[in-house]
């Protein structure tokens, strides 16, 4: 009993003391934050949640190997020792092996992990077992988040699942299309505004010299490996003609019958476009990743791409970069015409069938992915959790968030409004002012989009989109089916995965991701 | 005698000569250019990788140490301790595969092992037991020692025939047994594994790598070594067996002796097995016993492959290999399978 | 005394000695246990003590994987509140493959029957049956040979049926045949270049040594680490021979694009980081050979041709045989040069069964996964139980 008094005092007074070290360095932190004249509560601006103490407290966090998602969190996990005491380790496994290795850990009761920082297009393979603590009220109590202050599409959707917040968002992920703004400039030519545009510039820029090397250079240059990440590409390509009323109408299935998108005219149509790009892409476009496709751009080999935010800061990497300044990003290019959902005909944009057109054309940004966030494992330890918690509201609090989405080697995206408000942070990390202009305008016109598309979060996820689109796509690509048959395959593989995991449950989990009651 | 030329076969002509040094030099050229090539990327910044071949250092580029920094300077520790793991792994548990190993194949080549028919079926009515215990919702130690109490007690119920009679597994069956264990493809097995430590409590230790390493290349090790037993001439046994030595002391002092190259080679090869395997070792350690092998994986992220900082890792890998090579060498050079006793 | 065993006559005696001797001592001295008694007990039961600690580790380790994954390719897995549920299927998964929606993945698109087609597979079938002949008059004849030997035959009839019938024009191989490819000309051209470069490697040759050590160098790497270092060197763009590719005019050809395009270069990428195996183990077995024989022939004038098939081929083949059934079972599971290097494509072009489980896998489809592995196993195991019945234990016993 002794020595239980005694730990007690001395973990009294070490909490006292603590908690003017939070104080103190709350106020450092928030006086060094550039972003402070846009928080509106500077008092608490880098402390969790005032007078919280963990001493004593470890918290696992897995994610996968870096630099990306995971440096920062080890970067600011002794910060937020010295601010609370909880000690935070930082696991990482290969990317490519995360969601199996953190399914793994829960379905079989270990509960290693307490925090998930992972993508939240997994959520229903999480939240349906119940494996995910609800992070609701924590978040309603959390002002130093400043939850408001978070992109609507990713508060209100890619954190939710059926009306209640899970996870808190990092990063921002949604593709854009990137441009060379020099050879467009020279051409006089403008950015893409639909599909269209889009094969046109790639062809008019394809086969010649981009990067004065000599060689002869690729109109367009987009990532279409099997087993990679071609089949979001595509479906920033598909969604443009599936979506047109807002977020809420999904672009995957039917939200009444649960009867996939995939078999009609306007389907068809993306899978030509989609083919259709390759003929301005190089030879091996079949075999490119991400890695391949940024790096060509980068390097000046391609006119255009579609990727994700990444490429805005990689450009301006003197390590890797070959074209600083010479980049512009646009929203995804839209279409004039438009999936009619009863005919399965694709229809003009108009008043009712475009409600969000901009001049005519409906464009559906694609949040891919969903950008990496975190969560907390239900089987943790309730001090844990809240320890858990503390650290993810750390990390996405403005003050530590603004900083980090600048830095190209954190892989975070901006996420926030205030982070696309202020342009200092990105001249200071390195961009022109117009290209920070021009960067920063895409990502606010996109996020700004009502009609920005939700990535499938259902139970199977994995099956419906890298088992089976990914196949047909890739068959499709390599010339071993045809649209229609690609447009079959891709349409009965998907509902046979639907039957076998129950077609009203998945049906209802498709209805809770896009927070329809 | 000194103006005898060996003369046998492979003994070359002037014309055989140059042929051979041709062949040679080119399977060289095939070999090592890979090795180049990881060599020079490991200097290379991403602009210079990603923008088009180039060749040499301080010829088209001019190399940095960037990646080596990286991994070495600002990675520092989350090198180290996968790497401490893995050598400490990938030692443990070959020479652990070794001595059973060795063990084993003694065995299976000097005695005639004869495992009934019965006895197989009574340990899978004993496994059926334990599966269906666990099925009614007893926990698995109970469940296991039950269907293993079945199997012995049935074991020695049943009156034992006379060995010569019914049908029966020999040692030949035994060794099949064994490399079948290798059939199974690694993702089946990983999560029955990874449950299989979970509940023993050894998830992220190294001795869970490495008893499953011993498992797993056990098979290897028999085989490989099987063929060398063999040809390693009974007389010696037999007169050391006359004067009293035990099955041991032969094996110890008379077999393991002549049967070194064979087992250094063996040795090499199964220590390349753990030291690069990549699967088990994802799923069993978490954070502690993390290996290299994941370390080259990962480099593999939402960016591509870092080929830079993967050339590096790959590099730091295959160094101590090489170096163990070569110390190894010699005795590989006597020859891996058939002993030099021979003939 | 060819067979290796120990003679029983000696055995016997040992034992029996050790056995008397343990009696005395245990009577002299009752209950007391002393070092002499514990040792002649061990000694008699060596039999036991040196073989059970491996097979108990293998069992062990085996026997729950086997169980598990067999029980869950008759199921499907799915994630449930506090762990996860198992709901049995029967062969449903099985059905899939073999008959329902991954048919065309795990088997391929049938070509259409053609003339051709029949011929190319009467031959082949013939010839199948008529090595299956051979092998059966070569012993005595029994009933349970017959059987085996109609087994594999029927086995060898529809496995050619099906080889023949996607490999056709306007057929596509699927995952099986893949992999067949893969093993059948990955093990046998593998063999046959360690073969060459061990014999050129085991003359006198100043320099051998150096040789020697850098032909094993590519196993030592990580497989990971190969197939990544493959994808570099084969990149059309970034790659080193992307500068010849275009001398020769091929800037805007690439291997990917084509079905046999992207299974030779992952073939390629086997060939590199396993030849070596196969060279040391063989090099090693021509080293060792008995030079008797040899020397001997010359004196009779033979050719080298003559000694190397009549002496050499026939003194290596036990050895040559375990080597062949080793990277046999390894190479069925082919997995991270198809992985990294194509990921399976273009389309479905160079997916091996192992990496068609993995992609199951990784989507928690573990029922079906565990299914296509459990076919890998029957498939393997089959082939493993015919090669040691046919041919290993022919050459083998030939030592």
């Amino acid at each position: 009993m002794v020595h239980w008094s005694e730990t007690l005092r001395t973990s009294l007074s070490r909490r006292q003391v603590l908690k003017g070290l939070a104080l103190a360095g709350g106020a450092l932190l928030a006086a060094c934050a550039p972003g402070r004249e846009t928080t509106p509560t500077p008092a608490v601006g880098g402390t969790p949640s005032a007078g919280m103490s963990f001493e004593g407290v470890e918290v696992n966090v897995i994610t996968f190997t870096g630099p990306q998602i995971a440096e920062p969190l080890q970067r600011r996990a002794p910060d937020f020792q010295k601010l609370t005491g909880a000690k935070v380790n930082v696991i990482t496994v290969p990317f490519a092996d995360l969601y199996q290795k953190i399914l793994t850990d829960i379905t079989t009761g270990t509960n290693s992990y307490h925090v998930l920082v992972f993508s939240p297009q997994w959520m229903a393979d999480f939240v349906e077992p119940g494996y995910l603590e609800d992070l609701t009220p924590r978040i309603e109590a959390d002002s130093a988040l400043e939850w408001d202050d978070i992109a609507p599409f990713f508060r209100n959707f890619s954190a939710t699942y059926g009306g209640r917040i899970y996870t808190i968002p990092l990063d921002g992920d949604f593709q854009m299309a990137y441009y060379r703004t020099d050879l467009l400039e020279a051409e006089g030519l403008e950015p893409p505004q639909t599909w269209e545009d889009y094969l046109s510039i790639a062809e008019h820029f394809h086969g010649k010299d981009l990067n004065g090397d000599g060689v002869p250079d690729f109109g367009s240059g987009i990532a279409k490996k099997r087993g990679a990440q071609s089949y979001w590409m595509f479906w920033s390509i598909a969604a443009q003609f599936l979506q047109s009323q807002g977020t809420q109408q999904g672009s995957f299935f039917d939200t009444e019958t649960m009867e996939p998108l995939t078999n009609n005219e306007a389907f068809a149509r993306a899978l030509e476009i989609y083919k259709e790009t390759g003929t301005y892409g190089p030879p091996d476009e079949l075999n490119w990743d991400v890695g391949d496709s940024r790096s060509a751009f980068v390097t000046g080999r391609c006119a255009l791409t579609v990727d994700w935010g990444d490429i805005g800061t990689l450009a301006i990497d003197p390590e890797q970069s070959k074209v600083k300044d010479k980049v512009g990003a646009i929203i995804l290019p839209g279409t004039r015409q438009v999936l009619d959902r009863q005919s399965g005909k694709l229809v003009d944009c108009d008043q009712t069938t475009c409600p969000h057109a901009i001049d005519g054309v409906n464009h559906a940004p694609y949040a891919a992915y969903g950008g990496w966030s975190g969560a907390i494992n239900k089987a943790a330890p309730e001090q844990v959790k809240a320890a858990g918690y503390a650290f993810l509201s750390y990390m996405s609090q403005p003050a530590q968030a603004n900083v980090d989405v600048t830095i190209g080697r954190t892989g975070f995206n901006p996420y926030r409004i205030s982070q696309f408000k202020n342009l200092d942070l990105w001249i200071k990390a390195g961009m022109s002012e117009q290209a920070a202009k021009n960067y920063l305008g895409a990502i606010e016109a996109s996020l700004n989009s009502p009609n920005m598309v939700l990535d499938l979060r259902i139970p199977g996820t994995q099956r419906y989109q890298g088992v089976v689109l990914d196949t047909v796509l890739s068959r499709f690509l390599a010339g071993e089916l045809t649209v229609e048959q690609a447009m079959e395959e891709l349409t009965q593989g998907w509902n046979e995965i639907t039957d076998e995991l129950g077609r009203d449950k998945q049906l209802q989990a498709y209805r809770a991701s896009l927070s329809i009651r | 005698m000194a103006l005898r030329v060996r003369q046998t076969p492979y003994g070359p002509g002037m014309l055989g000569l140059v042929v051979s040094y041709a062949v040679l030099g080119i399977w060289t050229l095939v070999v090592l250019f890979p090795l180049y090539w990881l060599f020079i990327t490991s200097f290379k910044l991403p602009v210079q990788v990603n923008d088009g071949p180039v060749y040499l250092p301080f010829g088209d580029f001019t190399p940095s140490l960037h990646a080596w920094r990286y991994i070495l300077v600002d990675l520092r520790n989350d090198t180290l301790r996968p790497y401490a793991n893995t050598v400490i792994v990938g030692l443990t548990s070959s020479v652990l595969t070794l001595a059973l190993g060795a063990a084993a194949t003694y065995g299976l080549t000097r005695f005639n092992y004869r495992v009934r028919l019965s006895s197989v079926a009574w340990f899978m009515v004993g496994i059926a037991i334990a599966i269906g215990a666990v099925r009614l919702g007893l926990p698995w130690p109970l469940a296991v020692a039950s269907g293993l109490a079945v199997f012995v007690l049935l074991r020695l119920a049943m009156p034992r025939r006379g060995d010569a009679t019914g049908r029966a597994l020999t040692n030949a069956d035994i060794a099949f047994w064994m490399i079948s264990q290798r059939m199974l493809p690694p993702v089946a097995v990983v999560i029955p594994i990874y449950i299989l430590f979970q509940r023993l409590g050894m998830l992220d230790t190294r001795a869970a790598l490495v008893v499953s390493y011993v498992a797993a290349n056990l098979p290897i090790a028999v085989w490989l070594l099987r063929d060398y037993f063999r040809t390693i001439p009974l007389e010696l046994e037999e007169s050391a067996a006359i004067d009293g030595a035990t099955r041991y002391q032969i094996l110890w002092s008379i077999v393991l002796p002549l049967a070194l190259p064979g087992l250094v080679a063996t040795f090499l090869f199964i220590f390349v097995l753990a030291w690069n395997e990549y699967l088990l070792a994802l799923f069993l350690s978490s954070a502690n016993a993390q290996t290299m092998p994941l370390l080259v994986a990962a480099q593999n992220a939402t960016r591509g492959p870092q080929w830079w900082y993967m050339s590096v890792l790959i590099l730091l890998m295959i160094g101590p290999v090489i170096a163990m090579a070569i110390a190894l060498e010699r005795f590989i050079a006597r020859g891996l399978l058939l002993g030099a006793v021979r003939g | 005394m060819r067979d290796g065993r120990w003679p029983t006559t000696v055995q016997a005696d040992t034992e029996r000695a050790a056995a008397s001797r343990g009696v005395a001592a245990t009577l002299a001295r009752r209950a007391r246990l002393d070092r002499e008694s514990v040792l002649l007990w061990a000694d008699r039961q060596a039999g036991a003590v040196l073989v059970l600690p491996a097979v108990l580790v293998i069992l062990a380790l085996s026997i729950f994987p086997l169980v598990f994954s067999l029980y869950l390719s008759l199921a499907r897995f799915q994630p449930a509140p506090g762990g996860f549920r198992i709901h049995f299927l029967g062969l449903l998964n099985y059905r899939k493959l073999l008959l329902g929606s991954e048919q065309e993945h795990f088997l391929g698109v049938l070509a259409a029957l053609s003339p051709g087609t029949w011929v190319v597979w009467a031959l082949l079938s013939a010839l199948a049956v008529l090595l299956l002949a051979r092998s059966l008059v070569s012993a005595p004849v029994t009933p349970v040979r017959v059987l085996g030997h109609a087994i594999v035959a029927t086995a060898a009839l529809l496995a050619l049926w099906l080889v023949v019938r996607t490999l056709a024009h306007g057929g596509r191989p699927g995952t099986l045949v893949v992999t067949w490819i893969y093993v059948l000309a990955g093990v046998a051209v593998q063999y046959l270049i360690g073969l060459g470069l061990a014999t050129l490697c085991a003359q006198e040759l100043p320099g051998r040594r150096f040789f020697r050590v850098v032909f094993l160098l590519p196993m030592m790497i990580t497989p990971v680490g190969v197939a990544y270092t493959f994808r570099m060197l084969t990149d059309t763009a970034k790659g080193p021979f992307a500068p010849i590719a275009k001398l020769f005019g091929f800037a805007n050809v690439s291997w990917v694009n084509d079905p046999w395009g992207a299974r030779i270069a992952v073939m390629i990428g086997d060939l590199w980081q396993w030849t070596p195996f196969m060279f040391i183990v063989l090099l090693a077995a021509l080293e060792s050979q008995s030079p008797e024989p040899i020397e001997a022939a010359i004196v009779d004038g033979a050719s080298r041709w003559q000694i190397f098939w009549h002496i050499t081929l026939p003194q290596i083949a036990p050895v040559s045989s375990t080597l062949v059934l080793i990277r046999l079972i390894e190479a069925f599971k082919i997995f991270d040069m198809p992985n990294v290097l194509t990921a399976g494509g273009p389309g479905t072009a160079t997916e091996s069964l192992t990496l068609h489980a993995y992609v199951l896998w990784r989507a928690l489809d573990y029922g079906t996964s565990a299914a296509v592995a459990y076919s890998l196993l029957f498939v393997v195991t089959f082939v493993g139980i015919a090669y040691v019945r046919l041919i290993h234990r022919r050459v083998a016993e030939a030592l």
